[in-house]
């Protein structure tokens, strides 16, 4: 690695530990400085290949920096600040520290060149975010954080069959745009394990399964890395997919679907982030340089919006201890500042003009308009409508409006408000100056989303919503109940096998297998061990304790010869001597 | 008291709150309308943008789908009691 290219990825995974060794103010400042050198290092960063490494015989690439990468690090290292800011009262160590290195690995990840070390960096990504869900250390989060496990190593495994396949058909380990290979097995194993990160359904149970369960801060990164880096390689591979066209608009709608249903307020905000996964693939999928900016645009908002509703909800679940909406209410009255910095959060993510989601969703819906997909456009509309109905109406009124729940908690600590003032400043920045924003894309941009129809468009659309949801108000009670999703498949199967295992399969196992098993392997085991047994008392032993007593009574007779008088020897010896001679005169 | 409390709390102020938001739809709706035909709109991807308050009219049929259509799914099929993966 040259020096002067420092890996931003490299220096949060390893500059995560010094934590462990500094106290008090010393750690806080620490903790804010690592992010902020990673943001630091990106932002310094100019276009090229870095850390060209040879491992093995390959042929590694640790730092491509392009437009692409770069603008993913840009959001990638400052989420990491506002994330660390939101986590500071935290005194956990550990949960640092694993923040630390998974927003590393999204950064490996990012600047990856070559298929290994994107292996590498990807699997970081997995094993570091499941401690954020198990430190929370209650049962359920170590049981969801399993699963996350779970889901994410069958996803490795699959993305490690897709490089080695791709490795031996094609001798490199390159990672580039894989159309030329579309459609072969390679392809298709890659793709599978990059939509399983991006949560695109039916692989994406695993984010509204295990985000609610993570912990207040750890839940915030969360958020931001796993399904953007994904996004990202999408992006890198896939740009121009069409499967990954509908698959987007599917998955859109899908979060909106579910979020009508649920009751718990991490898990409504998470199916909301599959909802705008959606858009982000679809944008992907459709391929056209406005599109991939949309796409690339929308990962940049999303990441702050999306944070400030999780930091939000995470500071009413830190103040109340509550975590269903069926239980919240009437919080507004003691903690207003959280209500109005969450407000700007689901104003961006509704796409409201002057907030961020308008002028990055906005790209993504007009690349699909000018591709006359109709139907497309139709769902992506259809699921902005729907974002604004929970992230922007739902949520915030069965949280902090509806019935009175006599909950009086205090305004969240300074620290996660500072954070939250933060993500709101960036969401309000986007919107009002996008050139910001769209400077940093990877395609030149020539999207005005300031239009007057647009605008009026969109203001019609959210205004007409939020009558529909008033109208339909007394409909959308949050129940407490759970929704069927594709976890299914391995939660209830599972479930099963545990009981089947205790129950019947006990019996079974103990009253007939065990019986055959007796019979069948016990008994003629033994039988045979038994003749082994007295084969080895009559024969073996009486062998050797014949040799023994030969041995014995051999000695016995050689005992009598043996009276220690030298004379007596000496004769024989003569005796011997002479009888020698005889023989040689005999013979000769 | 906050400045929230006293607008929510107040009857008076309340059925305010509420005239002024339909007021502002009806206008939304108007503008959407009206201000198209009077300054040259930009061209439109699909022939329906161009129907009259199609956002508004979009917005209203999409949100009522979505909550109709998800509480169907949800009482047919997808919502179980809250301990179901616990027993």
């Amino acid at each position: 690695m040259t020096l002067e290219w420092v890996h931003p990825g490299l220096l949060l995974i390893l500059g995560a530990w010094l934590l462990v060794f500094l106290k008090g103010p010393i750690k806080r400042i620490a903790m804010l400085v690592l992010p902020g050198a990673a943001l630091v290092d990106c932002l310094l960063m100019s276009p090229g290949t870095y850390g060209a490494v040879t491992f093995m015989g390959q042929d590694l690439v640790l730092g491509r920096v392009d437009s692409l990468s770069l603008v993913f690090s840009y959001i990638f290292s400052l989420m990491a600040f506002v994330g660390m800011v939101y986590a500071l009262h935290v005194k956990d160590d550990f949960q640092h520290v694993s923040a630390l290195i998974y927003v590393g690995g999204a950064l490996g990840v990012t600047f990856a060149g070559d298929f290994l070390s994107l292996y590498l960096f990807w699997e970081l990504m997995a094993i570091s975010s499941v401690l954020l869900v198990w430190l929370r250390r209650e049962p359920s989060a170590v049981a969801a954080g399993f699963r996350y496990l779970l889901m994410h190593i069958v996803g490795g495994l699959v993305l490690l069959a897709g490089i080695v396949v791709h490795w031996s058909q094609t001798g490199s380990l390159a990672f580039e745009d894989m159309g030329v290979f579309s459609g072969g097995l390679a392809w298709t194993l890659i793709l599978v394990a990059f939509l399983l990160n991006a949560a695109v359904p039916p692989l994406g149970a695993w984010l509204p399964d295990a985000y609610p369960e993570a912990t207040v801060t750890g839940a915030v990164f969360m958020t931001a890395f796993t399904t953007k880096s994904a996004v990202y390689v999408l992006i890198r591979g896939f740009a121009g997919t069409e499967l990954l066209i509908w698959l987007g608009g599917a998955m859109a709608v899908y979060g909106v679907v579910y979020a009508v249903l649920e009751n718990d307020a991490r898990r409504l905000l998470a199916y909301h982030i599959i909802s705008q996964v959606g858009y982000m693939v679809c944008g992907v999928g459709v391929g056209t340089a406005l599109a991939i900016n949309g796409a690339t645009a929308h990962a940049f908002a999303h990441i702050l919006y999306k944070a400030l509703l999780f930091m939000g909800a995470g500071a009413v679940i830190q103040m109340t201890g509550v975590r269903k909406l069926s239980e919240m209410g009437g919080l507004y009255k003691t903690m207003p500042i959280t209500l109005g910095l969450y407000m700007i959060g689901a104003f961006a993510i509704s796409a409201v003009p002057l907030f961020s989601g308008f002028v990055s969703k906005s790209m993504v819906i007009s690349a699909a308009g000018e591709e006359h997909l109709t139907t497309i456009f139709l769902m992506l509309t259809l699921a902005s409508a729907g974002t604004f109905l929970h992230t922007g109406l739902k949520l915030p009124y069965y949280m902090f409006f509806a019935k009175d729940s006599g909950l009086r908690p205090k305004e969240a600590p300074t620290n996660m408000l500072v954070a939250m003032g933060l993500a709101a400043l960036g969401c309000v920045l986007i919107g009002v100056l996008p050139g910001l924003l769209y400077a940093h894309l990877p395609n030149p941009v020539d999207f005005i989303p300031y239009t007057l129809t647009h605008v009026m468009s969109t203001l019609g659309m959210l205004g007409f919503t939020a009558l529909g949801f008033f109208l339909l108000l007394k409909h959308l009670d949050p129940e407490p109940k759970v929704s069927l999703d594709t976890d299914w498949f391995y939660r209830r199967p599972s479930l099963r096998l545990v009981s089947l295992v205790q129950g019947p399969l006990a019996r079974l196992e103990y009253g007939f297998v065990g019986e055959i098993y007796e019979r069948l392997v016990r008994g003629p085991v033994l039988g045979v061990a038994n003749l082994f047994r007295k084969l080895d008392s009559l024969v073996v032993d009486s062998a050797i304790v014949g040799v023994g007593r030969s041995t014995q009574s051999l000695s016995q007779v050689l005992k009598t010869m043996e009276n220690g008088q030298v004379q007596y020897y000496g004769l024989i010896m003569a005796a011997g001597i002479l009888a020698l001679l005889a023989l040689a005169v005999f013979f000769s | 008291m906050n400045f929230l409390e006293r607008q929510l709390e107040d009857k008076v102020r309340f059925a305010r709150i509420k005239r002024l938001f339909y007021v502002v739809l009806g206008v939304i709706a108007v503008a959407e309308i009206v201000l198209p035909l009077v300054f040259e709109g930009e061209e439109h991807h699909f022939g329906f943008e161009g129907f009259p308050a199609w956002g508004s009219l979009y917005g209203l049929i999409s949100c009522v789908a979505i909550i109709v259509v998800s509480k169907l799914i949800g009482k047919a099929w997808l919502m179980r009691r809250e301990n179901y993966y616990d027993s």
